[in-house]
């Protein structure tokens, strides 16, 4: 089952949200090479690719199609690859996998990069490691100060070689006026790699280094790096935002003191105050509590096609006419909505009613509008409402243990321990279960929703987190490894004991299963590559299984390496005692388990 | 020669006093100004914490060696060396645990409560920081913020009690047990083994062991009428409906179920308003209802109030109680203190037992705190350390947490030292003698006596107010008691006592809190006594009545009249608005000029105060209870004034 980055990670998005886009994407077609110029003799469409995490630079193929391969060594260089249609302003997302050690790079119009590359276990990312904003080069520069303005990622939020990583990238192209003048530089809006945002609204002065050219256009190809490494991409799903906003000019305001409840009764009396505005904005000091205010201004639009309006306010009720036609309502309570209208090239009435009706609430509106190869953009004044909380977060400098709920999925686990290391990876332990729900790499936690006011007792991982399903027993008595893992603690027997901190802080578990005494210790692995796991019975037993993992698909790699859940991480047992795991299906899943005696030691490489 | 004796008499008495020979009321006014306050006698100190440690103290631990252990609602215990000096050292001794709400010590090892687990902390290499976190015992939570987990209190076979809070459902008027044991008390051995204790508790913050016997204090909501001290017996039922979901547990001690109790008093109507969301049911100012002891009557497990702390007088939110060791704090030794989150004041009780119930006085004892205070441990100075935290409630005090002590200055203040319920009246004991002809006047003394209704409606304002005749006083000798024979009195009633005409004797100081609340659960037996062997002089004035004015000239007076501060303060006081709100700062409620800026009308105000919105301030967390009883001439003289803060 793949675990939901997303819903996780909403947490972490800020202001600038991934709304629904009114273009449709479209998907680059990987049967074949047509999409691309020229394509260099290194690439390939192939079916499957391989790396593991072990061997430098390999990356297996297997035929087939859906998957855009870059295979370059010693004595096959490579050579990026660039497409056919030429873009402005875009959303680009796709997963890619790189092979060990790989390096590798998406130049937006061939000529800004966002860099790619295995920066597996790096704690201090630079802006040459995954996610970075590559640096723009000057040769006429002292050595050592030629590389300027590379900008690193927020967090290192890689995962393994070998494994698919996701990257989200929203660009704006540079503007130009009529002569041909540059008016306004490139800018990377958002990078988001493993949907964990890590570039925001980053100006780009200009092409970073080894750009196609050292212009700057207004449309250029999409160019991915493969001189520098072997690396594959697949779900290439490109959005264009080429057009021209539209603009709310000649805006007037009116504002009516009173409460208007129903619809508009108020335009009998004359407005308490009015007059023009540049900004569509509710920070007009001089307003009553309860009151209502008119806007009317002119929307032009430059480019035709179906507007996509999204209007929020606070305390009471709002409408929006465009054109004069009801494009949305608000009615009181209902706090936000939207409403789509579509509207050739000219100048359109524009009418928009805020009704303020509850005394105590801060006067706030927005509105904004996303439109054909248009981004959504606010139309309102930004700085309105109520102030936002300072975010709380715990940092793990040294290794640090914090118990908290953690929701995994739609399961709230709520004897739930965080164990964070300065080696930027960090697992939660559910002490219910014996079971780690999840690990990731990164900062630690974000605890605002936990200390602000009463809190909601609930710590989020800040980086990129691997969630494994629903919290069940690590360990089960079975009679034979293809009896079911039971749905519940009954019968078990189970009891924590709590934790004991050893020498640099780390907790190692101990709990009661089975009349059988459990220790459970987990350390991060060198190199910040993931974490290993001992758990040792104080009996030996013939009968106890320890439940690994459960994932859509599991791949054996070698002996006793294991690829789960449509490569997204590895499993690697270390000490089995003998045993060989077992992989079985499991309601439509793989599940792997390992009879434990008296101890089993495993990874999980991410 | 007059004047010479006038002048020499003046430099001991007041000059008024003279000029107001026989005025008893004016003596009494102008000696109440003159007269020490608390802070005269107790002094807060601030204990020094290294910038960056948040306190918020959840719980605090005196240790053997001296030593203090402080738990965090951030997860965290220090010990503090030498706590009571300047230079307290600060020690980090465990971390990242989930909410701690209490600290106790047992043969070398720290026990905590945090939300989810019974917690034992042991440090076996001795490098100053626990190296076991080990579970004693682990119950079920749902991951909702309100199910706090308190203690543990010791109990004197070394096994230990937590208690634990309600679930807080969104409609937070209608408190739930979702998971076994919110609302119970728990017994918890050394070797984890768990047995269910009392039932019926709603916000049980105030876990205390007092003389090896567990208590504790409830907090005013749905079916508490105000906080008050309550025994916590094996098999009791402390009031709150919730809990008796799990009494049907083959482990439980009671088997009372929620539809017993809905049968003597059902839970309020579900009530929606017009765009169909359930909405706080509220209080029905006139209608029938009952109390908790007419409920015990039908219920025999229900645990009622030893000592009720009147809501908005001695606290909105309290919280642990302690007995006053024996050589600390001069003439209140032996006694209990009980501290308050929201007012950020501790009171003092007095308790004890007739017929088998304890029963007893409470008064104000000292305000001022810098915050709520949740948790109090003596020192080994016989000063008294306050574990501060209002995170999420806000409470009065111009600081989110704190750790201070408090420090008595040897004097011994004029004060009730106890009141003892006598069969036909009181007898209360004073710290020094009092001046005999007041205290022989019976207008100095003032009793009425109220109850609580037992709803499930959010608390409960004071109903059936009456007054309680005082027909003879009997003053000991030396002075130190006086014993009055007091009419009406009603069995379980608060017994407000009032004495505002009793002056120390020599100096004609006032009483420091002239106050106290006597719960009434029993009227001893015994000797009566004769009104011809006591004192029955009445004087003609009497002392400052804190009756209401129910004068319609009055009321008609205030249409139309600005109100001043000063003439206000009063009202605020009596109606007890001052414990949660002040004119410029934001306390427990919101400040009086914030209020007056939303313009309300004389006559919303008016309506507000007796059925408050709390939806309207959706910053503050702590919802204005109902009060019907401020009379609505004193309601609308606040609600002028109110108005005239618009600016």
């Amino acid at each position: 089952m793949k675990p939901d980055y997303l819903k996780i990670c909403i947490l972490c998005i800020g202001f600038t949200q991934w709304i629904l886009q009114l273009q449709a994407q479209d998907k680059i077609p990987l049967t074949g090479l047509g999409f691309f110029q020229d394509p260099p003799s290194s690439w390939s469409i192939v079916g499957d690719v391989n790396s593991g995490f072990e061997d430098k630079a390999v990356l297996s193929l297997s035929t087939g199609t859906g998957i855009l391969a870059n295979l370059t060594d010693m004595s096959h260089p490579g050579h990026d690859i660039l497409t056919k249609q030429l873009y402005g302003g875009m959303d680009i997302e796709l997963d890619y996998l790189m092979a060990p050690g790989s390096n590798s790079g998406i130049y937006l119009q061939g000529r800004y990069e966002v860099q790619l590359r295995d920066s597996w276990g790096t704690v201090l990312p630079t802006s040459a490691d995954n996610g970075g904003i590559y640096e723009r080069w000057n040769e006429n520069k002292p050595d050592g100060q030629k590389g300027y303005d590379g900008h690193a990622p927020r967090q290192n939020v890689s995962r393994a070689p070998g494994t698919w990583q996701h990257m989200k990238i929203s660009f704006q192209a540079p503007r130009f006026n009529g002569a041909g003048q540059k008016t306004g530089n490139a800018r990377m809006l958002r990078v988001e790699l493993n949907g964990v945002p890590v570039q925001e609204n980053i100006e780009l002065s200009g092409p970073t280094r080894g750009a196609l050219g050292n212009d700057e256009v207004p449309r250029g190809p999409l160019r991915l790096q493969g001189d520098h490494g072997s690396v594959a991409f697949r779900n290439i799903k490109i959005t264009s935002f080429d057009n021209l906003p539209p603009a709310l000019v000649n805006l007037k305001y009116a504002v009516y003191k009173g409460k208007y409840e129903e619809e508009i009764k108020f335009l009998s009396v004359p407005p308490e105050s009015s007059g023009t505005t540049e900004i569509l904005s509710t920070n007009i000091t001089r307003f009553p509590t309860e009151f209502l205010i008119q806007y009317k201004g002119v929307l032009q639009i430059k480019s035709p096609g179906s507007y996509h309006f999204s209007m929020n306010l606070s305390g009471g009720r709002g409408s929006l006419k465009i054109n004069n036609q009801g494009v949305i309502f608000l009615g009181q309570g209902s706090g936000r909505g939207s409403g789509n209208i579509t509207l050739p090239v000219g100048e359109f009435p524009f009418d928009l009613i805020y009704s303020k009706l509850v005394v105590w609430d801060q006067p706030m509106i927005g509105v904004e509008v996303a439109g054909p190869g248009i981004r959504s953009f606010k139309l309102s004044d930004a700085n309105v409402g109520a102030d936002h909380e300072d975010p709380i977060l715990v940092s793990a400098d040294v290794n640090t243990l914090l118990r908290s709920f953690s929701d995994i999925d739609t399961f709230k686990v709520t004897h739930a321990v965080n164990v964070g290391s300065p080696m930027k990876v960090h697992y939660t332990y559910d002490l219910d279960k014996g079971m780690i729900v999840q690990v990731w790499r990164g900062d630690f936690l974000d605890v605002s929703s936990m200390w602000h006011g009463r809190g909601d007792g609930t710590a989020h991982p800040q980086g990129v987190v691997l969630q494994f399903g629903r919290p069940l027993l690590a360990i089960n008595d079975l009679g034979s490894s293809g009896m079911q893992w039971s749905s519940d603690t009954s019968g078990s027997g189970f009891r924590p004991k709590g934790y004991i901190m050893d020498e640099t802080d780390r907790p190692a578990f101990q709990y009661f299963i089975y009349r059988n005494r459990v220790k459970d210790k987990t350390t991060v692995l060198p190199n910040s590559k993931g974490i290993q796991r001992e758990i040792s019975l104080e009996k030996s037993t013939d009968h106890l299984y320890l439940r690994l993992a459960t994932a859509k698909n599991i791949e054996t790699l070698s002996n006793g390496v294991y690829l789960l859940d449509d490569k997204t991480y590895y499993l690697r047992m270390d000490d089995t005692g003998q045993e060989k795991p077992v992989i079985r299906a499991v309601d439509g899943q793989m599940e792997i388990i390992v009879q434990i005696h008296q101890s089993v030691r495993y990874s999980i490489l991410f | 020669m007059i004047i010479s004796i006038i002048g020499a008499i003046s430099k001991k008495l007041n000059l008024f006093f003279l000029l107001a020979a026989g005025m008893v009321f004016s003596t009494a006014v102008l000696s109440q100004a003159e007269s020490p306050k608390e802070e005269d006698y107790f002094k807060i100190i601030k204990v020094p914490a290294p910038q960056g440690i948040i306190l918020e103290v959840g719980g605090i631990c005196a240790l053997p060696n001296g030593d203090l252990g402080i738990a965090t609602r951030r997860g965290d215990v220090y010990i503090i060396e030498n706590p009571t000096t300047s230079h307290p050292y600060y020690r980090k001794f465990a971390t990242g645990m989930h909410e701690v709400l209490g600290l106790a010590y047992k043969d070398g090892a720290l026990y905590c409560a945090q939300r989810g687990e019974l917690t034992k902390l042991m440090d076996l290499n001795m490098d100053g920081k626990a190296d076991v976190y080990e579970t004693i015992y682990a119950w079920p939570i749902t991951g909702n913020y309100h199910e706090y987990s308190y203690g543990p209190k010791v109990a004197a076979d070394g096994s230990f009690f937590v208690t634990l809070n309600c679930t807080c459902p969104p409609f937070w008027w209608h408190m739930q047990s979702a998971v076994p044991w919110r609302g119970w008390a728990l017994n918890i051995k050394e070797n984890g083994e768990m047995t269910p204790w009392a039932s019926g508790m709603r916000s049980p913050c105030g876990i205390s062991m007092i003389d090896d016997e567990l208590f504790y204090t409830d907090n005013q909501g749905d079916w508490v009428g105000s906080g008050s001290i309550m025994p916590v017996r094996k098999g009791a039922f402390m009031g709150h409906p919730a809990s008796l979901v799990w009494s049907g547990m083959p482990n439980s001690p009671l088997k009372l179920t929620r539809e017993q109790v809905y049968a003597i008093e059902p839970p309020p109507p579900v009530i929606f308003n017009k765009d169909g969301q359930e909405v706080q049911p509220r209080n029905e100012d006139a209608g029938k209802f009952i109390t908790e002891f007419e409920a015990k009557k039908s219920i025999p497990e229900l645990q009622l109030p030893a000592v009720w702390l009147p809501h908005g007088i001695l606290g909105v939110s309290n919280s642990e109680i302690v007995k006053i060791p024996e050589g600390v704090f001069g003439p209140f030794q032996g006694q209990l203190l009980v501290c308050d989150q929201g007012q950020s004041m501790i009171d003092r009780v007095f308790m004890e037992k007739v017929n088998g119930e304890y029963q007893g006085a409470a008064w104000a004892f000292r305000s001022g705190f810098q915050s709520g205070i949740v948790r109090l441990a003596w020192g080994t100075d016989g000063s008294l350390f306050t574990g501060e935290t209002n995170r999420g409630w806000g409470s009065a005090g111009n600081a989110s947490e704190g750790l201070q002590r408090l420090v008595w200055y040897n004097e011994v203040p004029f004060e009730m030292r106890a009141i003892r319920a006598m069969p036909d009246g009181f007898e209360i004991e004073f710290t020094k003698p009092v001046n005999k002809k007041n205290a022989e006047d019976l207008a100095s003394y003032s009793v009425e006596s109220f109850i609580y209704k037992y709803q499930g409606v959010y608390g409960s304002p004071p109903v059936n107010p009456e007054k309680c005749p005082v027909k003879g006083v009997l003053v000991s000798k030396d002075g130190m008691k006086a014993r009055i024979i007091v009419d009406h009195l009603r069995r379980y009633y608060i017994h407000t006592i009032t004495l505002n005409g009793i002056l120390e004797e020599g100096t004609s100081y006032s009483l420091v809190h002239p106050t106290a609340y006597y719960t009434l659960n029993n009227i001893p037996d015994g000797m009566k006594l004769s009104l011809s062997g006591v004192s029955t002089h009445r004087s003609s004035v009497g002392m400052k009545s804190n009756a209401t004015s129910k004068n319609p000239s009055a009321r008609s007076a205030a249409l139309n009249k600005s109100v001043t501060y000063d003439e206000v303060k009063p009202l605020l006081q009596k109606n007890t608005c001052l414990s949660c709100h002040n004119a410029d700062t934001k306390q427990v409620g919101p400040s009086y000029k914030e209020i007056a800026k939303r313009k309300y009308s004389i006559t919303e105000l008016v309506q507000l105060i007796h059925h408050p919105q709390p939806g309207h301030w959706p910053d503050y967390s702590t919802p204005m209870p109902a009060m019907p009883q401020v009379p609505p001439a004193d309601a609308r003289k606040i609600a002028i004034w109110i108005q005239s803060l618009q600016k």
